[in-house]
C-alpha cells in the first residue's frame, strides 16, 4: 500500500513531510483535508488526531503525526545508503542532528510561526488583523537567533557540518512562509544564513512540494 | 569524570539532563555557570554555544547543547537493558517521536507562555500579564484535553513505557503549572491526573528536585 499522507497542499507541515518522501525517493499520496473547512476538527479526524492538526501519514496500517515525528520515522525506515546522511545512525552524528533540530523547534520555529501567523495566518484565516507588537515580540527575539545562526554558519556549509540533513531540511517550509510574509531580509542581511537559505532552497526535492505537496 | 554538565541548578533544561543521567545512572560531574554573572555571555562560551543557553555537556571533548539532544544522546549511548528511554524498533520508536513532537508544539509554547506571564515577568507593572497569561491558559486547557485522551489509551505520552518524552515535560510542567498555581489543570483530567502522578514520584525525578543536580 502506498504511503498516505492525510494533509493540505498549502500547509506548511505537509511539505515537510512531501519533502522528506522526495527526498528517500519514497512514493506517496496526499489525501486532501480541508482545513478552512474545519476537516481536521471533525469526529472522525480527531480519532486519528486528537489535536485537529495536519498531517498525519498512514503507513499501512501505522499512524503517525506530527511532521517532525513523521519525518524521522521515514528517514529511519526508508534510507538507503545515499540517503541515511540525512538521518545518521552513529551516536554523535545522530546527536548534532537532534541538537540542531532542537534549535529549530525552539530557538527558530515559536518566533517565526508567531511573525508569520501575524502577518499571514490571521489576515488570511482568521480574519484578525496583525499584531504590530506582538509582531515586533517575535522579530525581537528571532534576530538574535539568526545572529547565532550566522556564526555556526560561517565555517559550516550545514547547519551540522558538511553535509544536508533533517536539521536543515525543518527550517525550509516556514523560511519559505517568512519570505512570503515580506520577511526575507532576516535571512538576506546575515550572509551565511543567506548563503545556507539560498542553497536548502534550491534542492530538488523541495522545489517539488513547495507550491503543491 | 567522562561527562560533565554544565548549567544552573535552577534552570528546568538542566533539571532534564540531570535527570536524564540518574534514570540511566550515568555519572556526571556538575559545572555551574555564572548566569548572574554573564559567563554564558562571554565570546569563550559562545564559541561552543552561539545560542548562550544552558546546559551543555562536554564528555571527553564532545560538546553538545540543548537539553532534548543531549538527553537523547544519552538515552542512546548508555541504554541498558532495563532502561530503555527511547524505545527501540522502528514504530516504538516512531510513537515515541510522536510524543516528543507534541511536546514542542502543543504543551511547551502555552505552558513557557504561562510560566513567563505568571513566574517570570509579573514584577514588571507596564506588562499586562493577565490577557496573555489568560490566553496560555485556554491553549493549555484544549491541549491537555487531547492529552487526556491519548493517555487514556497508553500508560504514557511516548507508548507503553516510561521514556524521554515523560522526562521533557517534567520540568516545565512543575514550573508552570505548579508554581503559577494551575496544578488542577493537570488534576482535573483523570488520565492526565494518573499519568502525572506517575512520572512526577519517579525516583531519578525526586532525587534531582531534593538534591538538586
Amino acid at each position: 500500500m502506498v504511503l498516505k499522507v492525510y494533509g493540505n497542499p498549502a500547509s506548511p507541515c505537509t511539505r515537510t513531510v512531501t519533502m522528506v518522501c522526495k527526498e528517500l525517493n519514497l512514493p506517496y499520496e496526499v489525501v486532501v483535508i480541508d482545513f478552512t473547512k474545519g476537516e481536521h476538527k471533525l469526529p472522525e479526524y480527531i480519532k486519528k488526531q486528537p489535536f485537529g492538526q495536519i498531517p498525519y501519514i498512514d503507513d499501512d496500517g501505522f499512524v503517525l503525526y506530527e511532521s517532525r515525528a513523521i519525518a524521522r520515522y521515514l528517514a529511519s525506515k526508508y534510507a538507503n545508503a545515499d540517503t541515511a546522511i540525512l538521518y545518521p545512525s552513529d551516536f554523535q552524528g545522530r546527536a548534532l542532528v537532534e541538537q540542531a533540530a532542537s534549535i529549530e523547534a525552539f530557538n527558530f520555529y515559536p518566533s517565526v510561526y508567531g511573525a508569520v501567523s501575524e502577518r499571514i495566518f490571521k489576515p488570511a484565516f482568521r480574519g484578525q488583523p496583525t499584531d504590530e507588537t506582538r509582531l515586533q515580540e517575535h522579530l525581537s527575539a528571532l534576530n538574535p537567533k539568526l545572529d547565532a545562526y550566522d556564526k555556526i554558519l560561517d565555517t559550516q556549509k550545514y547547519l551540522t557540518g558538511d553535509n544536508f540533513t533533517l536539521a536543515d531540511l525543518f527550517h525550509i517550509a516556514y523560511s519559505a512562509l517568512l519570505e512570503q510574509a515580506g520577511l526575507g531580509s532576516l535571512f538576506e542581511s546575515r550572509p551565511n544564513v543567506a548563503r545556507w537559505w539560498k542553497d536548502i532552497a534550491a534542492r530538488e526535492s523541495w522545489l517539488a512540494v513547495k507550491d503543491a505537496a | 569524570m567522562a561527562l560533565k554538565l554544565c548549567g544552573s541548578p535552577i534552570s528546568t533544561r538542566t533539571r532534564t539532563v540531570a535527570a536524564t543521567c540518574k534514570e540511566l545512572n550515568v555519572p556526571y560531574e556538575f559545572v555551574n555557570v555564572d548566569l548572574a554573572g554573564g559567563e554564558h555571555k562571554t565570546a569563550e562560551f559562545t564559541a561552543a554555544h552561539p545560542f548562550s543557553q544552558i546546559p551543555y555537556i562536554d564528555e571527553d571533548g564532545f560538546k553538545l547543547f540543548e537539553s532534548r539532544a543531549i538527553s537523547r544522546y544519552l538515552a542512546k549511548k548508555y541504554a541498558g537493558d532495563n532502561t530503555k528511554l527511547i524505545p527501540t524498533g522502528p514504530k516504538e520508536e516512531a510513537l515515541f517521536e510522536q510524543g516528543v513532537s507534541i511536546e514542542s508544539s502543543n504543551f511547551y509554547p502555552s505552558a513557557i507562555g504561562y510560566a513567563s506571564e505568571k513566574v517570570f515577568k509579573p514584577y514588571n507593572v507596564q506588562y499586562d500579564s493577565q490577557t496573555r497569561a489568560a490566553d496560555c491558559l485556554a491553549t493549555l486547557n484544549v491541549k491537555l484535553d487531547a492529552y487526556d485522551v491519548l493517555l487514556g489509551k497508553q500508560k504514557y505520552i511516548g507508548g507503553n513505557e516510561y521514556t524521554l518524552a515523560d522526562i521533557f515535560r517534567l520540568a516545565y510542567g512543575a514550573l508552570a503549572l505548579i508554581q503559577g498555581g494551575q496544578v488542577a489543570l493537570f488534576e482535573s483530567r483523570p488520565s492526565v491526573a494518573r499519568w502525572w502522578k506517575d512520572i512526577s514520584n519517579r525516583k531519578a525525578w525526586l532525587e534531582v528536585i531534593e538534591k538538586g543536580v
